[in-house]
């Protein structure tokens, strides 16, 4: 591990003011295609939404599973989740554009388009406007309440150090994560699966919720290795709290890698005319370079780097993966989404590069905003105090103060 | 601080009590422990209670005699089956088996990696619940055939026939992945079971006794490297028994899912059915483990802790399967196609709905009680939960299998399934025979495995909770 640079305070606000140097740099041409393509801008935007959405949602998940199952893994990140967590707000925000843009987006939304189809005419009574923005409505809500019920609980652990507290939030986990793996499961089917609407999958939810996990967990990776070159966390963070998240890294990319090819193993199995459009949409007319940077780069290669130990225990390649997997997140959330607006052949829009890149910077500086106002690390949480006190050479608690 | 060390803990947590003090009752030494579990089978009278349940067992598994022999001697036509329900108690039954034989190589194996201690004294039955599970479940397909001495046609092998199996069909990836799992949760089983053959074979009294242990247990002495090499092959073993947990239940799900009647062409299926063997595989433990506790005193080994981390993997595993019988309820409704709809509004309302609703009952509805703690440590809850869960993952390959085929695309080719007495007397008899192999395991060989509940005593190294020894050992555990 190389030696500490800097400390986390000062890194913090400097990288939230250059993530909201390149928001305005992106943001602005973004805003320039918004009044002349206002199509692709949208599709775009829901790309960029659906993707940057996976942090937050995917924290939300790991932390509840955190809070049931325990487990050092978690201890050192618990506090990047419940600040990604926060964002929450924001993604409600960043939503907006997508519920004014739904007629041009989805074609359910469309009357024309559903007068002429029959069996749009019998998924109305789901696939309608209002219902669908109610939907989104109660999302946010059940979301944005149970972060902040999170959220108040922690700043409360760290204040008194009450262990009733973990009990509490070890209580909220289960009924949580519940709510979490159906909401989202809606919201998949809401925002990504309606795209074409004729088209219906039963594992679709799983392969958003294993992929907001993933992503999430690389996240963690990137910013792991980010903080144990920076004081005070270059003291505690452990090549075993890598190894950890590595191998659950690696468990998450077999998960997607199961999830994705039953699916497509199902459905060209059954070759029937309502399920196989989709793949052939993306499998086809040039589409299916992607899918096959997805299998190799998703699936192959990262399976077979994080089997080796050497990885997963030095913060640098582990983060050098989790950054290339983060990538390849965002180019299976294209696969998904974009085929559906260009069935005639693969189509990457300078629109789809610069809005995500908008939309990250701007998520990446309430992220960072988030972080600063409390401790990175949960010291109140008496199971960090088991999982950190043989590697620390301080007393804990100055942690906690230096950027309370 | 009260935060307890977790209980189903995906990766270590250093500095967190050692899991010995909850996971063996206080008192015991390494002497008691050995002492205690080689008692069942070297010193102790047979007990009453064994010779009644052991014949009950026995004279349910010699159902098969009449059941086997009529089905052979006349075919698979003295079933139930017709031309829409061409698969029904063979399949419900196979798929019924192999989902239970799943609990044991997910608590050696899978808890193993993860460092979960509280496996030590539940893997031994769990594994030989499996291997019989296993057994069970694949005279199913052999008998289906209707000529089981020609079972080796689904391999594939040179012959004259100039035949091969179709590797596009499921059916054919069963052959392997079954045969895969049995081959390897035998090994598994036996490999775990050397040391205390070894303890058993020098505690014998009887010269017999010891012939058979000392044969069993290859020459075992216990010498250090005797261990080093054990301890890598178990490990070893554990990793390649890992993606067997997952790959056997998907391909049989497979078997389903990659046809397209509605009620079984669902992309959900694999994870559901992965979710649902352990499930059905832990409620089967609980039924075997809490009768196993109370009449033999194994309180000490087998403690509460234990039966509630079971409780909470059931309640666990049971909310994934009901998460894929919503998804299956939603997409159907979604979908708009009206053989999607009809496959619902035919289970919810057709000639089989009472099975439905039962399903519902045993598999979603009463697993909830366990989110109580109350019924997670109480024996009888617990135990009549697991009764439910056993009795709803049969009915649910029943609602899978028959109910789907009985009505599929056209009306005019619907027909009624009903078993006949030939179905149920396999089925029973399989039963029995699961029973009589378990009486057998317990009389014969130690329940649980003794060299690994000695670590838990608190006179070894491990059960002192030495942490330099358990940091070291975390170091290089499973990667």
């Amino acid at each position: 591990m190389s030696a500490p640079q800097t400390d986390v305070r000062g890194s913090i606000e400097g990288v939230q003011r250059r993530a909201l140097l390149v928001a305005v740099a992106a943001g602005v041409p973004a805003l320039v295609g918004a009044v002349f393509q206002t199509d692709q801008f949208l599709r775009s935007w829901l790309l960029a939404f659906l993707f940057w959405m996976t942090f937050p949602m995917g924290s939300l998940g790991l932390s509840m599973l955190h809070h049931l199952t325990g487990g050092s893994w978690g201890l050192t990140i618990r506090r990047l989740l419940e600040a990604a967590m926060r964002t929450l707000p924001w993604m409600a925000l960043l939503f907006v554009p997508i519920a004014l843009g739904v007629g041009r987006l989805y074609p359910w939304a469309d009357a024309d388009v559903v007068a002429a189809d029959a069996v749009l005419q019998k998924k109305e009574a789901y696939l309608n406007v209002p219902f669908w923005l109610v939907r989104a409505v109660v999302f946010f809500g059940v979301w944005i309440g149970v972060s902040r019920i999170v959220a108040r609980t922690v700043t409360q652990q760290d204040r008194t150090g009450d262990p009733k507290l973990a009990h509490r939030l070890r209580m909220l986990a289960g009924p949580a994560l519940g709510v979490y793996a159906l909401t989202m499961t809606f919201a998949s089917v809401d925002w990504g699966m309606s795209l074409e609407p004729h088209w219906f999958s039963t594992i679709y939810g799983v392969l958003f919720i294993v992929g907001q996990g993933l992503g999430t967990l690389c996240l963690s990776v990137v910013m792991g290795s980010w903080m144990a070159r920076r004081e005070p966390f270059s003291r505690w963070i452990q090549p075993k709290h890598f190894h950890d998240l590595g191998n659950l890294m690696l468990a998450f990319v077999l998960l997607w890698a199961y999830v994705s090819f039953s699916q497509y193993l199902i459905i060209w199995s059954g070759n029937l005319a309502e399920e196989t459009p989709w793949y052939i949409h993306r499998t086809g007319h040039g589409w299916q370079a992607i899918a096959i940077v997805l299998i190799v780069f998703h699936f192959a290669v990262p399976f077979l780097v994080l089997l080796s130990r050497r990885t997963k225990r030095g913060a640098r390649n582990l983060a050098v993966v989790a950054v290339a997997l983060l990538f390849l997140r965002f180019v299976d959330v294209f696969w998904l989404i974009a085929p559906a607006f260009h069935t005639e052949g693969l189509h990457v829009s300078w629109l789809d590069v610069v809005v995500p890149v908008a939309v990250g910077g701007f998520w990446v500086a309430i992220f960072f905003r988030g972080l600063k106002g409390r401790p990175l690390i949960s010291l109140q949480d008496a199971q960090l105090q088991g999982a950190l006190e043989d590697t620390a050479t301080r007393p804990l608690p100055e942690v906690g103060s230096s950027h309370g | 601080m009260t935060d307890r060390a977790p209980t189903v803990d995906p990766g270590p947590a250093p500095g967190a009590s050692p899991a010995g003090e909850e996971f063996i009752a206080p008192g015991h030494s390494l002497e008691s422990v050995t002492d205690k579990i080689s008692h069942l089978v070297l010193t102790r009278r047979t007990p009453r209670g064994w010779w009644i349940g052991f014949a009950i067992s026995f004279l349910l598994a010699m159902l098969l005699v009449p059941s086997v022999g009529v089905l052979l001697a006349k075919g698979t036509g003295v079933w139930g089956l017709n031309v829409p329900v061409g698969w029904a108690f063979a399949i419900i039954n196979f798929v019924w088996w192999i989902g239970i034989g799943h609990a044991g190589t997910l608590i050696s194996a899978i808890l193993l990696l993860l460092r979960q201690e509280w496996r030590t004294s539940i893997n031994r039955f769990a594994e030989a619940m499996t291997l019989f599970a296993v057994t069970c479940a694949g005279l199913y397909p052999l008998l289906h055939m209707g000529r089981p001495w020609l079972f080796y046609w689904l391999l594939p092998y040179p012959n004259t026939m100039g035949t091969w199996p179709q590797f596009r069909s499921p059916l054919v990836w069963d052959v392997f992945a079954v045969t895969t799992y049995a081959t390897v949760s035998a090994l598994f089983w036996y490999v775990g079971l050397i040391p205390d053959f070894a303890t058993l074979r020098d505690r014998a009294k009887s010269l017999p006794f010891k012939r058979v242990y000392g044969i069993l247990a290859l020459g075992w002495r216990g010498a250090a490297r005797h261990w080093d090499r054990y301890e890598t092959a178990y490990l070893l073993l554990a990793g390649l028994a890992t993606p067997l947990v997952v790959s056997v239940h998907t391909v049989v799900s497979f078997d389903f899912a990659a046809g397209i009647v509605p009620g079984w062409h669902a992309t959900i299926f694999p994870p559901y059915f992965v979710a649902g063997a352990i499930f059905a595989g832990f409620a089967m433990v609980l039924t075997l483990a809490i009768p196993l506790r109370q009449f033999y005193d194994l309180g000490d080994f087998i403690t509460r802790r234990h039966l509630e981390n079971m409780g909470k993997v059931l309640l666990a595993t049971g909310l994934i399967v009901a998460y894929g019988y919503a998804m299956e309820f939603f997409f159907g409704w979604y979908s708009g196609s009206e053989y999607e709809h009809s496959m619902l509004s035919n289970r919810l309302s057709g000639p089989y709905r009472n099975y439905f609703f039962a399903l519902m009952v045993c598999n979603v509805l009463a697993p909830q009680l366990l989110w109580i703690k109350r019924c997670r440590t109480h024996m009888g809850w617990l135990f009549l939960v697991a009764m439910f869960v056993n009795v709803g993952m049969w009915l649910e390959r029943f609602v899978i299998v028959v109910v789907s085929l009985s009505r599929d695309f056209l009306p005019s080719s619907w027909d009624l399934y009903e078993p006949t007495k030939w179905d149920w007397g396999l089925y029973v008899g399989t039963i029995g025979l699961f029973l009589t192999l378990i009486f057998l395991f317990i009389r014969f060989l130690p329940v649980i495995s003794i060299f690994e509940m000695r670590t838990l005593a608190p006179q070894s190294s491990e059960g002192n909770g030495d942490e330099a020894d358990e940091a070291a050992d975390r170091e290089g555990g499973a990667s």
